[in-house]
């Protein structure tokens, strides 16, 4: 029997349908924009805000609604970020490092914002909107399976991990548009000279990350116990991990990251708490420690904007 | 009654540990090419080796046993303020012994920490580093020889055996303005050194400068090195300017604050770096200062604060990339010799 069962194998398929939620936008708005963009986070905290705000202020208790209502604060903002920022820092020529840094200043900004919005809101309210409890919400079932009831974060997350991962496959592989995607994440500039419109396809990758990203804060708040400002900055170690085991480019192999990074800080950090007596709250070090394995052992060489090789001196062998 | 000479001596201070950060992110971001986001990591780490140290040694060389009054305990904390101005040899002994500890622990950290990230790119590195810094808040706050989330308290400062407290304040300035000046004329020789132009050549393209031969991760692992050693040296200071750590101290949002320094300053320009320290850390005193006159208000000072710093990165990064002061040519004998240092 695995360590901790059921809650460690239960929290293990939660987190999955959370770190799919949230890695595999990030993954797809890099490979096809080429932007590293560490307001990523941002987008998950404005999902929570969205759904906090709207049970907070005006009583909802819908999640689909939340769900919808923060994929349209998350997917607008993505792309107003990369109509007012990233685009004119692109054709100006400046170089990735420094669009990164100009989406870390974005990332502070947001941050800073929410707080404000959070203290404007208890300013009429009187709630405290800075920690903010779990929501109990009214149209999401809990399942009872195999004597475990699976609560209304585990469904909807399941549902829409399930959705994205399903319509991002379709829509990639099945319709001229998401072929077209593929297409620009391969090869811009030729994807531009075969007449695809490049400025339609990362417009609409925006908003897809910045979209999907925001429902998955959105069924956060029905999950975690409480939220803050700063909830979604506390995963970006995970949600970063999780893309890097991509290489930033495989939407496969960041859904296998999800996976492998949702078994490491659950079953794994159970384990060693069992038999070791490691404090839970260390579980950030395993995924820290499988961060720097992956960029010893397997480099993402060549993407986002490294070496396009290995330091080894390998002797070449007379034949 | 304002207190004008106070305001000046405590914006003096800070800027003087502020500006060795931004030189030193300068130099690794702006001349060399390595996106540092983890700059609040070795400084952290300077911080609290020098804390560390200090507080063990000082209660070690009293004549006290640490394993019955820890110095994070609260009687370890009055019998540091009691002995803290006895013996000012052991104070200043203390000082040196954290400065130069602190430049090697936080060098060879940053030294091996560049091993994992020196072949990936701009992103790897400056996510590996930010995330360095998160982890290391977290191990601190379960750590207690550390004090855990309190922290330590009452370091026994280089000068607590003056008795008048400006005059204090004043040579703890000096202190760290002297080390400030130190750091300012090792970027310079540095950047302006063959050194300094290959790091340049790197920073412009990695693959060219391989491709001419350069050892590229060397480079990188060298540049972190210096650079990580004098955040430590800054974080001493801080330790021993404040008297106290605590994990609390070092958020992520430190290194923004670096950040925006140098990239309102002119990235490369070591002019620029002092210059953008010098902004920030004046309009950080100013606000608390002004701050508690304005009572209760309906959103922090703070969080406008924050929002600002985001902004001016954003905002310069739009419309002033090259920042305040734009990056100069480097100057080599040559150029000096030929009268073009005047004219340019």
């Amino acid at each position: 029997m695995l360590p901790g069962y059921p809650y460690s194998i239960l929290n293990f398929f939660q987190y999955t349908f959370f770190y799919i939620l949230f890695s595999i936008p990030l993954t797809l708005s890099y490979r096809n924009t080429k932007v590293i963009n560490f307001a990523h986070a941002n987008f998950i905290s404005y999902g929570i805000y969205t759904a906090v705000f709207l049970n907070g202020l005006l009583g909802n208790t819908s999640l689909a609604l939340a769900c919808l209502a923060a994929f349209a604060v998350g997917g607008s903002i993505a792309l107003v970020n990369h109509l007012l920022v990233f685009r004119p820092l692109e054709k100006r020529g400046a170089s990735m490092s420094l669009i990164m840094i100009a989406s870390m200043g974005l990332w502070i900004m947001y941050n800073y914002a929410l707080y404000m919005l959070a203290d404007i809101a208890h300013y009429y309210t009187l709630k405290n909107f800075i920690s903010y409890g779990r929501i109990v919400y009214a149209d999401v079932p809990e399942v009872e399976l195999l004597g475990l009831r699976l609560q209304q974060s585990f469904v909807a997350g399941g549902l829409a991990a399930l959705v994205l991962v399903a319509s991002l496959y379709l829509f990639l592989e099945k319709t001229t548009l998401g072929k077209a995607m593929r297409a620009v994440a391969d090869n811009p500039v030729l994807a531009e000279i075969s007449g695809i419109p490049r400025n339609t396809i990362v417009n609409l990758t925006w908003l897809i990350a910045g979209g999907a990203a925001a429902v998955g804060g959105a069924i956060w708040t029905s999950f975690s116990g409480t939220v803050t400002p700063t909830s979604a900055d506390a995963m970006i170690l995970q949600v970063f991990t999780v893309s890097f085991i991509g290489g930033l480019v495989s939407l496969l192999r960041t859904g296998l990251g999800a996976v492998a990074i949702a078994f490491i800080e659950n079953v794994g950090i159970a384990a060693l708490n069992t038999y070791f007596g490691v404090p839970i709250s260390f579980r950030p070090f395993l995924t820290f420690v499988t961060l720097l394995t992956i960029l010893i052992a397997f480099p993402p060489l060549g993407a986002a904007g490294g070496l396009p090789f290995r330091f080894r001196s390998r002797k070449v062998r007379a034949e | 009654m304002i207190d004008v000479v106070g305001f000046l001596i405590s914006w003096l201070t800070l800027l003087g540990i502020y500006a060795i950060l931004a030189l030193t992110l300068n130099f690794e971001s702006g001349t060399s090419g390595v996106t540092n986001f983890g700059k609040v990591f070795f400084y952290g780490l300077g911080a609290y080796v020098g804390a560390t140290l200090t507080v063990y040694l000082f209660l070690l060389l009293n004549g006290v046993d640490v394993s019955k009054t820890p110095p994070y305990d609260v009687s370890g904390i009055v019998l540091l303020g009691e002995l803290a101005g006895k013996n000012p040899a052991l104070n200043l002994g203390l000082l040196a012994l954290s400065l130069a500890t602190a430049f090697l622990v936080a060098g060879v950290i940053g030294y091996l920490l560049s091993y994992p990230i020196i072949r990936v790119g701009p992103a790897f590195v400056g996510f590996t580093l930010l995330s360095t810094g998160e982890l290391f808040r977290i191990f601190l706050q379960h750590y207690e020889p550390v004090g855990g989330s309190r922290g330590l308290m009452s370091i026994p400062g280089p000068f607590s055996w003056v008795p008048q407290p400006r005059l204090r304040e004043v040579l703890f300035l000096a202190l760290v303005l002297a080390v400030l000046a130190a750091t300012y004329l090792v970027m310079d020789r540095l950047t302006n050194s063959p050194l300094g132009r290959t790091l340049r050549a790197v920073r412009d393209d990695e693959v060219a400068a391989l491709c001419m031969g350069k050892h590229v991760p060397k480079l990188k692992a060298t540049v972190l090195f210096i650079g990580s050693g004098f955040s430590g040296v800054a974080g001493v200071l801080l330790a021993y300017y404040l008297t106290s750590v605590n994990p609390d101290m070092f958020v992520p949002a430190v290194t923004f604050n670096v950040w925006a320094m140098i990239i309102l300053g002119g990235m490369g320009n070591l002019r620029g770096a002092l210059l953008g320290a010098s902004i920030f850390t004046f309009i950080d005193r100013a606000l608390s200062f002004v701050t508690p006159q304005l009572g209760v208000t309906v959103i922090s000072p703070d969080y406008v604060r924050g929002f600002a710093v985001g902004l001016v990165m954003v905002l310069v990064l739009l419309y002033r990339p090259q920042g305040l002061l734009p990056e100069g040519r480097v100057e080599t004998v040559a150029w000096e010799e030929l009268g073009g240092g005047a004219s340019g």
